[in-house]
């Protein structure tokens, strides 16, 4: 998808003007609240009309003042998912599902209901209300109501954000496996590294009403390392363990991952602190962590005074934190060897 | 402290002035005489008061006109009146059953005539043609002698079935003449007496008298007012020479 | 209790002209009370005072006013004449009396209804392709349910109560236009009419206490079904 932005608005105090050109499928904005971001999705789907500027998605205007076009958002075919599901409260979960479907023009509707109820795991909510659903059923079908318009372009605005932890990262795979089977491009809103991360490939940033720039997740991970509390989180997909005296050993790159807290079953997300990964210069003899992996040094950034230093093993890649100083002290620099100590409970599971 | 004491001054003046007003609220100097009398009669009554006080300085009325039945009722629950005078021998019957008019002093004091005025364009000339009027209005016979009368002509003439539906209820007499004179109505059962005094309306028929029972005006004292003297000597001057000449004026009739 | 057959009759006009003054006022108050909530426009404040003007402003001031715009010299009422419609002192009169009296409060219901619509409702609405009529018919009307059955039956009531303007611009006729409240008022300028008024009051109060017994059930249920 191409999204050609060029937009200027002025509410009172507040002014935002963004102007920008945008390719990809899964695309992030980051901001935090007051940045702009809502007033930028708001005029994107055609619910805030901008004072003046263009807006095009893929070749087709939806807005121009010069050309005086403004389309109304039932015309733009942009579909929202919203950070409280906002389902409707006077029709059922089928209802709900079919509501976009049914406005949607019979030449562009080319997914169906039974594609995403099995998508989405929705066959046993089907026939209940909306008001006594879980949180994380709500928002599976809200985002199945949304997928069905069949829209061209889906705008998840903080869609996880309401949602606990452990939810969370349930419904992610879901996000993921809607855009894969279903090839919708989407705009996903959040002030969460991670799930920027998980999420999109390409980054818009939002501060003060202007575009601070645009970059990648792990970019904006790497920036935001020394100030987050928990450093760089390192995002590993790992599946298939055997367990072996209590503790699970994952297979990844050459070797393996040893990991307290695995699951037997599937695939599983999990997170690693930067700050938890100790680096030695030399081989040392016997440890507690079970972890010990041999890298080379792939790549080395500064991040606030904090020194960011990539590892490459068998092919993966891992991110961990040091003081200059003692990026000093081992004299780490470039392709130089490192052992890097992990101990099995440092590696956190996210679903 | 200021503000307690400004409010304390506050306080008492609104006492003083509230006593001070019930104070002159309180009953009757001794030369007040209070009227209740039918509606019909209020012109006539107003010119007999304003004649009766050029020559008798010091005495004020006090008139009350309405429904002789609703004015009966406020009689009946206490309304100060020391002279009555109905448009029908039901409702003085009633207070006299309900000893609250002295009976010796009971006279009949004017007689009157039923008619149907109104502004219609239509031709009325009798009570048949009645039917084909669209509203008519007459007093509610449940408290209006003159609406008891028209029921009574309409009941006889055998056009109740037919004239229901048409018929609006006024409170009294004149509110019947008002309607005739908006023109909301077609026309309206009233008095020959307020048909005179009408603008627009015009007398269409007089209901003929063998359709109801004479319209006597009866007047009496109340119990309260057989003890007012200037109320004695009020209704001793209502039998004489310058009252009747000024009911015949009116268009009542005296006998 | 004795009712005359008089009586019965105002019984069966009062809950006809209720029934017509409501169903007539609840698409314009639906109207009415969309326009406040969802819309913004110059005059905006204009509109709101003009609607709240009957709750303040006495009932025979009302029907005074409806007199002199509907009467044979008013202007509407010289329109309608001219039409072959006859307006003043007939029950379309006492309709028209009662909605007017009756229309504020059921405006402020129905907007307390859909002033706790959540707005990102009526945004996914048009985001999934609902035009704002559609939006309105399948989201908003829906949802404001509640509000018009809580208004309507307070309109109803009031209605059944409506003296002061119905008076003036319907009469007290009969048959035609004479409701409870003007029976009622019939008995009472009348000494001896004091049992029948009783017995009027009685079916009266009956009457109310009926209907808002009927609108907390009805509002029972529809919560119900939406919790389902």
């Amino acid at each position: 998808m191409k999204l050609g932005i060029d937009l200027e608005k002025r509410h009172g105090s507040f002014s935002l003007r963004i102007k920008t050109s945008l390719s990809g499928d899964r695309i992030g904005i980051f901001g935090d609240s007051g940045s702009g971001k809502s007033t930028l999705v708001h005029m994107i789907t055609g619910l805030l009309t901008p004072d003046r500027g263009e807006l095009r998605i893929d070749g087709t205007t939806l807005f121009s003042s010069r050309d005086r076009i403004n389309l109304t958002p039932e015309q733009r075919r942009i579909a929202i998912v919203f950070q409280q599901a906002m389902l409707f409260p006077h029709l059922g979960v089928r209802a709900n599902l079919h509501y976009g479907f049914r406005r949607c023009r019979p030449e562009h509707r080319k997914i169906r209901p039974e594609a995403i109820i099995e998508v989405l795991n929705l066959q046993n909510l089907l026939d209940r209300g909306v008001n006594n659903l879980s949180g994380g059923e709500k928002q599976r079908v809200a985002l199945g109501r949304a997928v069905l318009a069949n829209p061209r372009l889906l705008i998840m605005d903080e869609p996880l954000s309401a949602l606990d932890d452990s939810l969370r990262y349930q419904i992610i795979p879901y996000l993921r496996s809607v855009s894969e089977e279903f090839r919708i491009p989407y705009l996903f809103i959040s002030h969460s590294i991670t799930e920027m991360q998980l999420m999109a490939d390409d980054v818009l940033l939002v501060a003060n009403g202007e575009l601070a720039g645009l970059s990648t997740p792990d970019q904006i991970a790497r920036n935001h390392m020394a100030g987050s509390p928990r450093g760089y989180l390192n995002l590993l997909r790992l599946g298939e363990p055997l367990l072996r005296d209590g503790l699970y050993h994952y297979p990844w790159g050459q070797g393996n991952l040893i990991v307290s807290d695995g699951k037997e079953q599937g695939e599983s997300l999990f997170e690693l602190s930067s700050r938890d990964i100790i680096l030695f210069k030399n081989h040392p003899e016997a440890i507690s962590a079970r972890n010990l992996l041999e890298c080379r040094v792939a790549e080395m950034f500064e991040s606030d005074g904090r020194k960011g230093v990539v590892l490459e093993s068998g092919g993966k890649r891992l991110i961990a934190e040091i003081v200059r100083t003692a990026a000093e002290e081992l004299g780490i620099a470039r392709d130089v060897t490192i052992f890097a100590a992990i101990k099995a409970s440092a590696f956190r599971r996210l679903g | 402290m200021i503000a307690m004491k400004s409010a304390k001054t506050l306080l008492s003046s609104i006492v003083l002035a509230l006593f001070a007003f019930t104070m002159t609220a309180l009953p009757a100097k001794a030369a007040q005489i209070n009227i209740s009398a039918a509606a019909s009669l209020k012109d006539a009554i107003n010119e007999m008061a304003d004649k009766y006080t050029a020559t008798h300085t010091g005495t004020t009325f006090v008139k009350n006109y309405g429904a002789s039945g609703a004015i009966a009722g406020q009689i009946e629950n206490g309304a100060p009146a020391d002279v009555f005078i109905s448009a029908s021998t039901e409702w003085m019957d009633y207070l006299k059953n309900k000893n609250l008019v002295d009976p010796a002093s009971r006279t009949e004091f004017a007689y009157n005539v039923l008619v149907f005025a109104g502004t219609t364009t239509k031709k009325v000339k009798g009570m048949n043609d009645l039917t084909g009027l669209d509203k008519i209005a007459i007093g509610s016979p449940k408290s209006v002698p003159a609406g008891e009368y028209a029921t009574e002509a309409i009941k006889k003439s055998g056009l109740d079935r037919k004239l229901s539906s048409k018929l609006v209820m006024a409170k009294d007499v004149r509110e019947c003449l008002t309607y005739a004179e908006m023109g909301e109505v077609d026309g309206a059962f009233v008095y020959r007496t307020d048909a005179l005094q009408a603008k627009k309306a015009r007398i269409l028929f007089v209901v003929p008298a063998n359709l109801y029972s004479r319209v006597v005006y009866p007047m009496a004292l109340t119990v309260s007012g057989a003890k007012n003297a200037e109320a004695k000597s009020f209704v001793s001057w209502l039998k004489e020479g310058e009252a009747k000449s000024i009911l015949k004026k009116y268009g009542f009739e005296l006998k | 209790m004795n009712l005359s057959p008089q009586d019965i009759t105002a019984i069966g006009l009062s809950m006809k002209i209720a029934v017509c003054a409501t169903a007539l006022s609840l698409p314009f108050g639906f109207a009415t009370a969309w326009l406040m909530v969802f819309r913004n426009f110059r005059g905006k404040v204009l509109l709101e005072v003009l609607v709240n003007l009957p709750l303040t402003l006495p009932p025979v001031v009302i029907g005074y006013f409806l007199l002199l715009l509907f009467g044979r010299q008013g202007w509407a009422g010289a329109a309608l004449r001219s039409a072959g419609i006859e307006f003043i002192f007939t029950w379309k009169a006492a309709v028209v009396a009662s909605a007017t009296v009756g229309f504020p409060l059921l405006v402020r219901s129905i907007r307390l209804g859909m002033e706790s619509i959540d707005r990102q409702l009526l945004q996914a609405s048009r985001s999934l392709g609902a035009s704002w009529y559609d939006t309105l018919a399948t989201v908003i009307l829906p949802l404001s349910f509640r509000g018009m059955i809580a208004g309507s039956s307070l309109m109803f009531a009031r209605s059944l109560g409506e003296f002061g303007a119905t008076i003036i611009v319907a009469g007290n006729i009969p048959g035609l236009t004479q409701t409870i409240p003007l029976a009622i008022y019939d008995y009472a300028s009348s000494p001896t009419g004091a049992s029948m008024a009783l017995s009027l009051c009685a079916v009266s109060v009956t009457l109310s206490v009926v209907i808002l017994l009927l609108h907390e059930v009805i509002g029972k249920k529809l919560e119900v079904r939406r919790s389902a």
